[in-house]
């Protein structure tokens, strides 16, 4: 009997009480579950805190859906839209591309283009064999006819391949030449490599032309067990420009098309100009046939643009200073960016629904583990009443959603410094392959993801969850803390996403007198950052309630909020990086990587910024002279002691994961006040490398004093202020002994100052030494 | 980067690493004594000596398919130790039956393989 299983996700995150949001969801092992709304409290399930908690809400949606397994089309690749079907040769034909494969030798065969129906036996194609093979074949339904090169295709080289089919003569011809320079490939010139194949064979027939077969680039058309039409034989590794011919080409006309220049022929049917339509705010999913008959091709599951193509020489490394040398379009199949899976129900919430993190509670089953999906969803304000936000750093969960880095990734363990902690349900993700990998992830050709989506089942965006390599609750998981210390402490509060504030800018804070952030906060697009600059500066009050925030760049498309793009460079902490020439998104065309680098560090913002990170032993707080100021002595009050955050459900101390320090030289504002500061970590934590200019020993932290966490305060124009926690582990600490202990203390005050319409306080005293309590 | 299960045969530099790894736990295996057993008992996540911590390095920086993982049965409550395929799609497989009532316990059991690996192979 197949085990109940149930997966879903919604087609938005972020939506206002009374409107409509729909649930897609697919059921293994059930045609049934039971449904029912829920909003979310507490995430972290460690019994040193108040547990897992949810409240039920009524919802006319409650009560038994009809669910059923829905098909999952994993791969990118691009569809032609020929609806006259020119691409359906009945006679002499030519293919060329140019491609730079990176794993040609993966034991599966991929198609590279063709109109190729490989269940039914019919059409053409050029692709490579099992072995890593560039090959030619056609098929008419019964046997398939192959011409296959005779030396391998070498992974990530470039080369110009061509197949001609005489339909008179029935001569088949397959071309395979490297166009490798300087900088576009993995080998140079010394490397003794033969790339070059010409072969040429009689077929004994003309391919067959089924009018329900596309022309696909990077795969064909299969089906799937329950014979659905679907994309197999998928490509890895780039396209750059391709095209075809109704005649045979001679050899001097595939060299002319070798040397860049397509001729101007009757015979050419599509030329896709996979350079075309670039702009410096980014590339589209459209790939222009610039030829007479625009059969332009759409991609599937974004394959990746805007990377260095076959021409590329290296002295430019954007895709906006020379687009024609960045024609590569980068290919996967194991890359997903939506299930498109049916909806299964859409819900009007109810007009009532107070904000907060909400989820449909699915449970199917019967005995002890009855399953149980938890699809999770945002509900923000229909108009904003409440003085504080809390602002749920989603587009850091897209950046981690669904990661493996415990199974795959050969350095984790090391950076963390202990060993992972796996659930059932990761070790479920690890053996499916339909459900997609995050922005920490590499494809299995090596190359880094850098697309993640929540138009698939996240899985890590989930009460309960708690991160395997690092065993702690974590991003939503984790966040939650601060919602149920929110609802214990009596704030009345609205929440709202990154999405919103991506889309809405600044006025999507500017109603609240304070604002606070997740407990990692991590990814942010360039108009995410620029509108909480602007709130700060425009008299906002800001609480960044965490740790390793503002720090790294993401691109997010307009209309499609659910894909975030996320380059990485050879600067600071990385799972992957980039190849040169490939760190700007194609989402917008900024650069990727962290913004430091880009001369917005987080100090400039908040007023500290990642120090180090690490796992293991978290440690609490010490009050630092500062917070005896009479300008801050309110944020300590109330607090027995100088030990600040000794306990916290993320490995006992409020100062652990990842820590943020103040540092003038990295533009932390003049006048901020070091309130509390950590100390005391273990070798585990280990500074950021963005900080130092060579690696050697000793940068741990019982060596290197920048292994700390400061928590700070400033004042900023118009009756602004940022408080910031320093910590990651920071929001954990809240909920210990029933959220009554010294970070919950500090918080409240803070919270209290900030919401209040007032004037801040301390604001009777000045910035001078004498100013002591 | 190359494939993740890029076929490595024609890479050299696997001599030079296993050669490096032999003296690295020839030098490692001196290391194990009771005391250090203890130290890493005590304390599994905490502040090591040098002498726990070059083991434990070393075990983290094992190929893959040769590390091992604690898997959470139920957490806080049952845990299990498993060791890691190293392959995409293939899940970790169990080691034995042992099943420790704490996470850090379980850490300490996986440690103990690890040490068991060291000194028989």
């Amino acid at each position: 009997m197949t085990p109940v299983r149930l997966f879903g996700y919604t087609d938005r995150i972020s939506v206002k009480p009374g409107e409509t949001i729909q649930f897609h969801v697919s059921a293994e092992g059930t045609d049934t579950a039971e449904a029912q709304l829920v909003r979310l409290v507490h995430g972290d399930q460690n019994p040193a805190g108040p547990g897992f908690i949810e409240e039920e809400v009524a919802c006319t949606a409650n009560g038994r859906w009809r669910v059923e397994p829905q098909f999952t089309q994993v791969g990118s690749f691009l569809e032609v839209d020929d609806p006259e079907g020119r691409l359906a040769f009945a006679n002499s034909f030519t293919l060329f591309a140019f491609i730079h494969p990176t794993w040609p030798a993966s034991g599966e065969r991929q198609t590279i283009i063709g109109r190729w129906d490989g269940d039914r036996k019919q059409g053409y194609g050029i692709g490579i064999d099992e072995k890593g093979h560039l090959q030619f074949w056609i098929g008419r339904g019964e046997e398939i006819e192959r011409l296959t090169a005779n030396v391998p295709l070498q992974v990530q080289m470039w080369y110009f391949v061509a197949a001609t089919f005489d339909a008179e003569t029935r001569r088949a011809t397959l071309h395979q030449v490297g166009v490798g320079n300087r900088y576009n490939g993995l080998l140079g010139k010394v490397a003794l490599v033969d790339y070059e194949s010409r072969k040429s064979a009689i077929f004994r027939s003309k391919p067959g032309n089924l009018a329900s077969t596309p022309f696909i680039m990077a795969g064909s058309r299969s089906r799937d067990a329950q014979q659905r039409a679907c994309v197999s034989e998928l490509y890895w590794g780039k396209i750059d420009r391709c095209g075809t011919f109704d005649q045979a080409l001679q050899p001097a006309e595939l060299d002319t098309i070798r040397s860049g220049l397509v001729p101007a022929m009757d015979s050419l049917v599509a030329y896709w100009d996979t350079s075309a339509g670039y702009t410096d705010r980014g590339i589209g999913d459209l790939v222009v046939d610039v030829g007479r008959h625009k059969l332009n091709a759409r991609g599937y599951n974004r394959p990746v643009r805007g990377q260095t193509g076959w021409n590329w020489e290296g002295f430019t490394d954007c895709f906006r200073l020379a687009p024609q040398e960045f024609g590569g379009i980068e290919f996967h199949a194991d890359a997903l960016t939506d299930c498109n899976w049916k909806a299964t129900k859409a819900v009007a919430l109810p007009h009532g629904l107070k904000s907060g993190c909400y989820a449909m509670r699915l449970r199917s089953g019967r005995g002890k583990s009855p399953s149980e999906e938890h699809v999770v969803f945002f509900v923000r304000p229909g108009r904003p009443r409440a003085r504080i936000a809390f602002l749920f750093p989603t587009l850091t969960y897209l950046a981690f959603a669904n990661e493996r880095l415990s199974f795959d990734h050969p350095e984790r363990e090391a950076l963390t410094g202990q060993s992972a902690v796996l659930s059932d349900i990761d070790i479920e993700m690890y053996m499916r392959d339909d459900f997609g990998l995050s922005t920490y992830d590499m494809h299995a050709d090596g190359n880094g993801v850098c697309y993640s989506s929540y138009h698939r089942p996240v899985m890590n965006m989930r009460p309960r969850y708690r991160m395997p390599s690092l065993d702690v609750a974590s991003g939503l998981a984790a966040d939650l803390s601060i919602i149920a210390w929110l609802d214990q402490s009596g704030f009345e509060y609205e929440v709202l996403t990154d999405e919103d504030l991506h889309r809405d800018g600044s006025e999507a804070l500017s109603p609240y007198a304070c604002v606070i952030s997740g407990s990692r906060p991590e990814y942010y697009t360039e108009r995410m950052l620029d509108a909480t600059e602007d709130y700060i500066a425009g008299g906002g009050r800001y609480i960044y309630a965490g740790g390793n925030g503002f720090n790294a760049t993401a691109g997010i498309r307009d209309g499609e909020p659910w894909i975030m793009e996320c380059r990485r460079r050879d600067d600071g902490y990385k799972p992957w990086v980039s190849r040169y020439g490939e760190h700007y998104m194609a989402t917008d065309g900024m650069r990727g990587g962290p913004w430091k680098v880009l001369g917005r560090a987080t100090q400039k913002l908040v007023g500290i910024g990642l120090s180090s990170s690490g796992a293991g032993r978290s440690e609490p707080y010490r009050r630092m002279p500062d917070s005896y100021h009479r300008t801050v002595s309110w944020i300590t009050k109330g607090v027995d002691g100088e030990i600040i955050g000794d306990a916290g459900l993320a490995n006992d101390g409020a100062a652990g994961l990842a820590l943020d320090y103040y540092d003038r030289a990295l533009g932390t504002p003049p006048h901020t006040k070091i309130v509390t500061s950590s100390g005391g970590h273990t070798d585990s934590y280990v500074v950021n490398q963005q900080l130092v200019l060579y690696s050697y020993l000793g940068l741990y932290g019982s060596y290197d004093w920048r292994v700390h966490a400061d928590m700070t305060y400033f004042t900023a124009p118009h009756g602004g202020a940022v408080f910031a926690c320093g910590s990651v582990a920071f929001a954990q600490s809240l909920p210990i002994n029933n959220f009554r202990n010294g970070a919950s203390r500090v918080l409240a005050n803070v919270v209290e100052a900030f919401a209040g319409a007032g004037r801040l306080p301390g604001f009777a005293w000045v910035n001078e030494e004498k100013q002591w309590a | 980067m190359l494939p993740l299960e890029y076929g490595r045969s024609e890479d050299r530099d696997i001599i030079v690493r296993d050669r490096f790894d032999g003296f690295r736990r020839e030098f490692l295996r001196t290391l194990v004594n009771p005391e250090v057993i203890e130290e890493h008992r005590q304390s599994a996540l905490g502040q090591h000596s040098e002498r726990l911590e070059r083991l434990l390095i070393y075990f983290r920086q094992r190929p893959l398919e040769q590390r091992y993982a604690v898997r959470a049965i139920e957490p806080f409550r049952r845990y299990q130790v498993v060791r890691l395929s190293g392959r995409r799609g293939v899940p970790p497989r169990l080691v034995d039956d042992a099943i420790y009532t704490s996470a850090n316990d379980a850490r300490h059991g996986l440690f103990l393989r690890c040490i068991r690996d060291l000194l028989e192979t």
